[in-house]
């Protein structure tokens, strides 16, 4: 008999975000995917000053603040009809590739390793690693102290790597990536001043010219990063991934619709990205598609929202609230449901690079015979990507020139609109603005977790987070372990996929997407 | 005394030396002379017996408190504390989901009231019955964030308010008549211990140094916050005050155009709208990200992120600060923030508008 359960919080994510799953043979049948946070950033920014915009809007979310601010920037570029000097396009790809590094690194060490590795296994390390004996040391005084938290409790599984040599390098590996984060945080402050919440970036440009010294202070964290990341993070998501070959074809896949936006701007009018734009429609990777901004309407039959709003193109802003109970039936999340040409769509590092399709990501698919990518692909594209970018960012760099301008200045005119679309680590992030009299008259964001962890729409279609969760392996539903590792592997971030939405019609003019 | 300290140090895996090597980044954090080791080391050897118990809860935030904690510019100093702290709930680091991580809230008030420290990021929508934030199921029932704070707030041994929206309502506040925002003291009971570490997100160095003077000298913290129940250790100064540009104000040299950004000689942010003169934190002194930098560092201005006016009271963020010519009162902590703020603006109206006029102050104008 189907049996339901119910994970709610689900941790080591962002924000707030509860799943609920049908059980029945052993697999998921059936699930829901629930925002449960809301705080309207958008609404806050009607009447501000158009500058503020940007320091706000990268409050949205303290994990990937960068692309909010970078996305709002080109938003703000946009409306003033700025002309970006290369300077300045050149250290927000920087800022923003430093930003991918840290959330990547940060989402599979301290996000994700716990559901696979199980960390007693540490104890029973008997090799003379000088380093990995003092891992050693240290879990099992944790442990011998009878104080686990926060590794324990957990759901327990048979398929936990445990291997105590392998589980002890990784788990010296998550101690070490705590660092190699840490260390990317440090480039976003060499040009952006801090992390989260940096003020580097500005309409029109950026605030830090580059030098020879601050240029050096950059490359020689890279070329720490760029080692660590293709020597110990690619290799590690490899070996976890041949670990779980059993989980990489099919489980997790979340029905073949995949769109990216693309980012990272090679040229001053952003023809040409290092990380293309297309969608994948129906598992055919073969077939790369244009994209059409006009393509896309958000559904709020099952969302928070009164249904008279149903249907209208992302930036719209007509959205009355409705909170009821929890009532997967009827309405069951803060999220909106975004839909292309009425398909569920996949943003993130795995669209990003089945639409790239780099030689290493074909081999991968070549080798474990993936017709159907889903969670353990996920992981997969996102250390490529990482590798991608660590290794992109050296030219970025190499092309910066002291002494050339680093802004274009230009007045707020009267009334005027613009938008950003950009690529941030979770996904494709577009940012619209409308100015009149010289105020923010609305502002809006439709952000990546908001098409992956979407509710139903109004034919009943379900998100993709809910699609792939469907023949997910639960053999004991009370330690759903298949159901969490999957949620993870699209790196959800609720508080970003939340804040976008108006709980009430303010009057605010539609926005006309083009 | 120092028996028991080596053992619980041995316990640990930690030797005498490391410990003082700890007890000393421990003192560099705290901005105190190294001849303080030795006390520290003792307190914190003391303060490890009881390992404390710490839940840590987030609401309406964005997350960005805890990466900023991921970030400490002292990682030693970090370490001892979480190895003198029992990490028991906080979302992004936990193992446990669903049920089994609610259950350990309800584990730690049932057998550890009254001796856990709740770390509270992000403030308590309560509108609409709290239904704007809610985690964890009950009886069938969602439960909201405002539950789990009345419930928590109460039996805990102290409450720290992680961040300037945790401490004051932030920027979720600016939406609160739609959410119904409330920072943390205003729905807590009134005795409870509370320490506010504003910032938008807080320094790592700030919260970890909180946590280090409570597992020290609880007593001492409680007794030097300010009337906004903010460490002075650490929010005691303006920005304005220890700002390495104040030469160039001070000179009348401001930024204007950023193409003009002068690495000989750098300018001063206060017509871009430089919050800095009624922003009481240490950032430029503590600096950010292991001290790589601070936000003036790269020719912005201060948006003055720490302070309970942030965001809307503080906006536009990059027009000059009103009230320059405001008269009055010598700017102290303890006087209310953004009043106090424009009377701190005194001595920056004064030498700004000299200058605009091409004139030099008059001496004590400052």
């Amino acid at each position: 008999m189907a049996q339901r359960i119910t994970i709610d919080p689900v941790t080591r994510i962002e924000g707030h975000l509860r799943i609920d799953v049908e059980i029945d043979g052993g697999k998921v049948v059936d699930a829901w995917s629930t925002g449960t946070m809301f705080r309207g950033i958008e609404m806050l920014l009607k009447g501000k000053h158009p500058w503020d915009a940007q320091q706000v809007t990268e409050r949205i979310c303290g994990v990937c603040p960068l692309v909010h601010g970078t996305a709002s920037s080109y938003a703000l570029d946009d409306a003033l009809k700025v002309s970006l000097p290369d300077n300045a396009r050149l250290i927000r790809n920087l800022m923003l590739g430093s930003n991918f590094l840290q959330s990547h690194i940060l989402h599979f060490y301290h996000l994700s390793a716990l559901d696979y590795i199980d960390i007693a296994a540490v104890t029973k390390y008997t090799g003379s690693d000088p380093g990995l004996v003092a891992v050693k040391d240290k879990i099992t005084a944790l442990v011998q102290a009878n104080d686990a938290y926060p590794f324990l409790p957990r759901y327990e599984s048979l398929d936990y790597l445990s291997d105590p040599a392998l589980v002890t390098t990784l788990v010296s590996h998550y101690i070490q990536a705590l660092d190699m984060r840490k260390k990317a945080q440090e480039m976003i402050a060499i040009f952006y001043g801090r992390m989260p919440s940096f003020v580097g970036t500005i309409p029109g440009g950026v605030t830090q010219p580059p030098s020879i010294s601050n240029i050096a202070a950059m490359q020689s964290r890279l070329a720490e990063l760029e080692t660590w990341v293709n020597n110990v993070y690619l290799q590690d998501v490899l070996a976890v991934a041949e670990a779980y070959k059993a989980l990489a074809n099919g489980v997790g896949y979340a029905g073949g619709n995949f769109l990216a936006y693309g980012g990272f701007d090679l040229d001053a009018a952003g023809k040409e990205k290092f990380l293309p734009r297309g969608i994948i429609l129906n598992g055919d990777i073969t077939s790369v598609k244009p994209f059409d901004e006009k393509l896309i309407t958000e559904s709020v039959i099952h969302s928070w929202y009164k249904n008279g709003t149903d249907g209208l193109q992302p930036a719209n802003g007509k959205t009355d609230p409705e909170v009821t109970d929890y009532d997967p039936a009827n309405k069951y999340s803060f999220l909106k449901a975004p839909r292309y040409d009425g398909k569920p769509m996949e943003v993130g590092p795995l669209s990003r690079m089945l639409v790239k399709k780099p030689q290493i990501l074909l081999d991968l698919v070549t080798k474990y015979g993936i017709t159907q990518p889903g969670l353990v692909a996920r992981h997969g594209a996102r250390a490529i990507e990482a590798s991608l970018i660590a290794a992109e960012m050296n030219n970025w760099l190499a092309q910066l020139k002291p002494g050339a301008p680093i802004w274009d200045k230009r007045d707020i005119p009267e009334s005027s609109t613009g938008r950003g679309l950009v690529e941030g680590p979770r996904g494709a992030l577009g940012h619209w603005i409308d100015i009149k009299d010289k105020r923010i008259d609305n502002y809006q964001a439709v952000v990546p977790t908001t098409w992956n962890a979407s509710p139903r729409d109004k034919n009943g279609v379900r998100g993709p987070i809910e699609q792939s969760m469907i023949g997910i392996p639960v053999p004991d539903p009370d330690n759903p372990i298949n159901v969490v590792r999957n949620v993870r592997s699209f790196d959800p971030c609720i508080a970003c996929a939340v804040h976008v939405i108006h709980p009430e019609h303010n009057g605010v003019k539609a926005f006309r997407v083009v | 005394m120092m028996q028991e300290v080596k053992s619980q140090l041995e316990k640990k895996g930690m030797t005498r030396r490391q410990f003082l090597r700890y007890a000393g980044a421990a003192a560099a954090l705290l901005g105190l002379s190294e001849a303080f080791i030795p006390q520290i080391a003792e307190a914190l050897a003391q303060a490890a017996a009881g390992k404390p118990p710490v839940i840590w809860l987030q609401g309406q935030n964005c997350t960005g408190c805890s990466i900023s904690f991921l970030n400490s510019n002292y990682p030693e100093v970090a370490e001892v504390i979480l190895d003198k702290l029992s990490v028991r709930y906080h979302p992004n680091v936990m193992a446990a989901s669903g049920g089994l991580a609610t259950g350990v809230l309800d584990d730690t008030l049932a057998k550890l009231a009254d001796q856990f420290v709740l770390v509270l990021e992000g403030p308590i929508p309560t509108k609409e019955n709290g239904r704007y934030c809610t985690f964890g199921v009950k009886n069938g029932k969602d439960v909201t964030y405002e539950e789990w704070v009345n419930e928590l707030a109460p039996k805990a041994a102290a409450i720290i308010a992680n961040g300037n929206c945790a401490s004051y309502g932030g920027i979720p506040a600016a939406n609160a008549s739609v959410t119904g925002t409330t920072p943390v003291s205003g729905i807590i009971p009134k005795d409870k211990p509370l320490i506010n570490v504003g910032g938008c997100p807080s320094n790592p160095d700030w919260i970890i140094g909180t946590v280090l003077a409570y597992l020290t000298d609880k007593k001492n913290l409680l007794a030097n916050l300010d009337s906004f129940k903010r460490p002075k250790l650490f929010f005691g100064e303006t920005i304005h005050e220890n700002c390495p540009r104040r030469g160039a104000f001070d000179a009348g040299l401001f930024l204007e155009d950023w193409n003009d950004v002068n690495p000989d000689f750098e300018l001063c942010m206060f017509k871009k709208g430089c919050k800095g003169p009624v922003t009481y934190a240490d950032c430029p002194t503590r600096r950010w990200n292991s001290k790589v930098n601070w936000c003036v560092g790269v020719n912005a201005p201060c948006h003055g992120c720490a302070e309970p006016t942030f965001y809307e009271a503080l906006s536009p963020l990059y027009e000059p600060l009103p009230n320059v010519n405001m008269i009055g009162l010598t700017p102290a902590v303890d006087t209310i923030g953004w009043v106090a703020a424009g009377a701190t603006a005194v001595g920056v109206g004064a030498h700004y508008l000299a200058k605009q006029l091409g004139k030099k102050p008059e001496a004590g104008e400052e």
